[in-house]
C-alpha cells in the first residue's frame, strides 16, 4: 500500500468536501502521519451534525528492541561487566530511562556517548534480557497521534465521539447529538469498503 | 469649521521620522499610533485634507511610504467561535491582520461556547463586549448549512454592524440572518492564508469593511459628534500624562464615535470626565464615560451635536 493512496473527503456539497480535504491534509502533515496512513476516507454531513472517518494504516511498524539499536556483549567476566554499544542513537533516551529505573543511575556507566556499561550477577541471563528489552513502540505513539488527528479534524462542537482501533483499521465517528448505531455502522462500512480496494 | 481629516499610514525609517510628526502637529493633524519596530516605524495619523501633499513630499524625502488607511480610527472586533485550534489562529488572525493593514485597531474575541451547531451559544457579557466596538467581523467555517441555519444565533444581540466571513462562495448576505454582509472564501483553514485565492478573498473582505465604515462615517456626518475622538485623545495626552506609562500598543484606542482609554477605571475615570477643553467645557458634558467590559478600561462614547447643542 502506498502512503495516502486513497484520500477522499465527502460532504453534502462537493466544494465543501474539497475545502475540508485541505484541512485534513494540513493536519496529517502537521502530525507527520503521511507515511503511516495508507487509505483514508472522511464523510461530513453538516445537516446531521455528523463526521465519519475511516483510516487503513500501512503495515504495522515493529517494536524496537535493544538488539535493533546496538549490540549487547559481556566484556569482562571477572568484574561481571556487560557493554551495550549503540549504533542507532534515536531511542537512546528511552533506553537510558528504562535502565536507570532498573539499575539505578549509578549502576549504568556511560563513558562515552554510545557506550553503556552495567554490572550483573547472572551474566548470560542478563544479556539475554537486555537484548530483548523493548525500548520503543512506534505503534503506541501512532495511536495517540491518530486520536489527536481525529480530534483536530472533527468540527469542534462534535463532542460525542466513537472510535475503534482494530489492528490497522481506525474507525471514528463524531456528532454533537446522540450517536446513532447506524452512523457507527456507516463508519465501519466505509472502513470495509476501503479494505476491499486491496 | 474644522478641517476635514484624512486617514493615512506612513511606513519608513526611524531616522528623522520626528520631522513627520512635527509637521503633522504644525498642520493640525493627529498622530494616532506610533509603532517602532527595529529600524522601521509605522505612523498611523489623521492629516488635514489640503495638507496631505506636504506630508507626502516630506515622506518621499525620507524614503518612506505614505498610504491611505481608510479604517484608521476604528476599533474592530474579530470574533471566533472559540479559542481552540479549530478556529484559531488561522483565518481569524489573518482577517485581523488585514483589518490592521487598513489602519484599524483590532481585538480578537474568542467566545466561550460558540462551537458546534445546536450547542453554540454566546454570553451576555460577550455580546456587550462586542457591542463596545465599531463593528464585528465573525469568522465562521466551511459549511454553508452551518452558516445559514445554525451560526446566525451568535449574531443575535449584537447591535453593531456584523460582517460574516465564511468558506462557501455561493452564500448570499440575505441568507445569513442578522448579518449586514457576508464575504466568502475565508473559511476554516489549518495553515496561514497565503495562497493567491485566499489573499484576494481577504482583500475583498477589507474592501467591503471599508465600504461599511464609509457608510457609518456618512451617517455620523449627518449629525456630527460633539467633539472629534482624536481631539479627546490629544487632550488626554496633555492632561493625563500617566497614559504614557501604559504598555499597550494603543493606550488610547479611537473608535468612530468614541474612544477606549486603557487606564484603570476606578483610579482615572474622574480625571477623564473632567478633561477640560479650550471652549470651557468638560468631557463629561459631551460624552458618556463608563467602565469598559474589556479589562478595567475606560470607555468614552461621545454624544451627538443634536443632543449636546454645541460642538467643541
Amino acid at each position: 500500500m502506498e502512503p495516502l493512496e486513497t484520500f477522499i473527503v465527502e460532504s453534502t456539497v462537493p466544494e465543501e468536501g474539497d475545502a475540508y480535504k485541505s484541512i485534513v491534509a494540513d493536519i496529517i502533515t502537521e502530525l507527520v502521519l503521511g507515511g503511516a496512513i495508507g487509505r483514508i476516507k472522511v464523510r461530513v454531513r453538516p445537516e446531521d451534525s455528523l463526521f465519519l472517518m475511516a483510516i487503513i494504516l500501512r503495515g504495522s511498524q515493529p517494536t524496537v528492541k535493544v538488539s535493533d539499536m546496538g549490540s549487547v556483549d559481556v566484556t569482562n567476566h571477572i568484574t561481571k561487566e556487560i557493554t551495550i554499544s549503540i549504533e542507532q542513537e534515536k531511542y537512546l533516551p528511552q533506553l537510558l530511562e528504562q535502565l536507570w529505573a532498573k539499575y539505578g543511575r549509578t549502576g549504568v556507566r556511560q563513558p562515552e556517548r554510545k557506550t553503556l556499561i552495567l554490572t550483573a550477577e547472572n551474566l548470560d541471563e542478563e544479556v539475554e534480557y537486555l537484548r530483548n528489552l523493548v525500548v520503543a513502540d512506534p505503534q503506541k505513539t501512532l495511536q495517540s497521534r491518530l486520536v489527536e488527528m481525529a480530534i483536530r479534524a472533527t468540527p469542534e462542537g462534535f463532542r460525542v465521539r466513537y472510535h475503534s482501533m482494530d489492528k490497522h483499521v481506525f474507525v471514528f465517528a463524531a456528532t454533537e447529538d446522540i450517536l446513532k448505531k447506524e452512523w457507527i455502522q456507516e463508519a465501519q462500512d466505509i472502513a470495509t469498503e476501503l479494505q476491499e480496494d486491496e | 469649521m474644522a478641517a476635514v481629516l484624512e486617514p493615512y499610514i506612513y511606513v519608513g525609517g526611524i531616522h528623522q521620522h520626528t520631522l513627520i510628526t512635527e509637521l503633522l502637529e504644525d498642520l493640525g493633524g493627529y498622530l494616532i499610533q506610533k509603532v517602532p519596530a527595529a529600524t522601521e516605524v509605522t505612523l498611523v495619523m489623521l492629516i488635514p485634507r489640503e495638507d496631505v501633499h506636504l506630508i507626502e513630499e516630506l515622506g518621499k524625502k525620507l524614503l518612506g511610504k505614505l498610504e491611505r488607511a481608510p479604517l484608521t480610527g476604528t476599533e474592530i472586533a474579530v470574533v471566533s467561535p472559540t479559542l481552540a485550534s479549530h478556529h484559531l489562529p488561522h483565518s481569524a488572525c489573518d482577517v485581523a491582520e488585514f483589518m490592521r493593514r487598513g489602519g484599524a485597531n483590532t481585538n480578537m474575541i474568542g467566545l466561550a461556547r460558540g462551537m458546534g451547531r445546536r450547542v453554540s451559544l454566546s454570553d451576555n457579557y460577550e455580546r456587550k463586549l462586542i457591542n463596545e466596538h465599531d463593528l464585528a467581523v465573525f469568522s465562521f467555517g466551511t459549511f454553508a448549512d452551518c452558516i445559514k441555519n445554525k451560526k446566525p444565533k451568535l449574531l443575535e444581540g449584537v447591535t453593531v454592524p456584523k460582517i460574516v466571513a465564511g468558506g462557501p462562495l455561493n452564500v448570499k448576505t440575505e441568507e445569513v440572518a442578522g448579518a449586514d454582509l457576508y464575504v466568502g472564501g475565508i473559511g476554516r483553514v489549518a495553515h496561514r492564508m497565503r495562497k493567491p485565492g485566499e489573499l484576494s478573498s481577504l482583500d475583498v473582505l477589507l474592501e467591503k469593511v471599508v465600504e461599511v465604515v464609509e457608510k457609518m462615517r456618512e451617517d455620523l456626518a449627518k449629525d456630527p459628534l460633539a467633539v472629534l475622538p482624536p481631539r479627546v485623545m490629544k487632550e488626554i495626552h496633555e492632561q493625563i500624562p500617566e497614559i504614557f506609562d501604559v504598555f499597550s500598543p494603543a493606550p488610547v484606542t479611537l473608535q468612530l464615535d468614541g474612544l477606549r482609554v486603557k487606564l484603570p477605571y476606578d483610579e482615572f475615570h474622574e480625571r477623564v470626565e473632567n478633561l477640560e477643553f479650550d471652549e470651557g467645557v468638560r468631557l463629561s458634558d459631551m460624552a458618556v464615560i463608563t467602565k469598559s467590559r474589556m479589562k478595567n478600561y475606560i470607555l468614552v462614547k461621545i454624544k451627538r451635536e443634536s443632543e449636546v447643542g454645541f460642538t467643541a
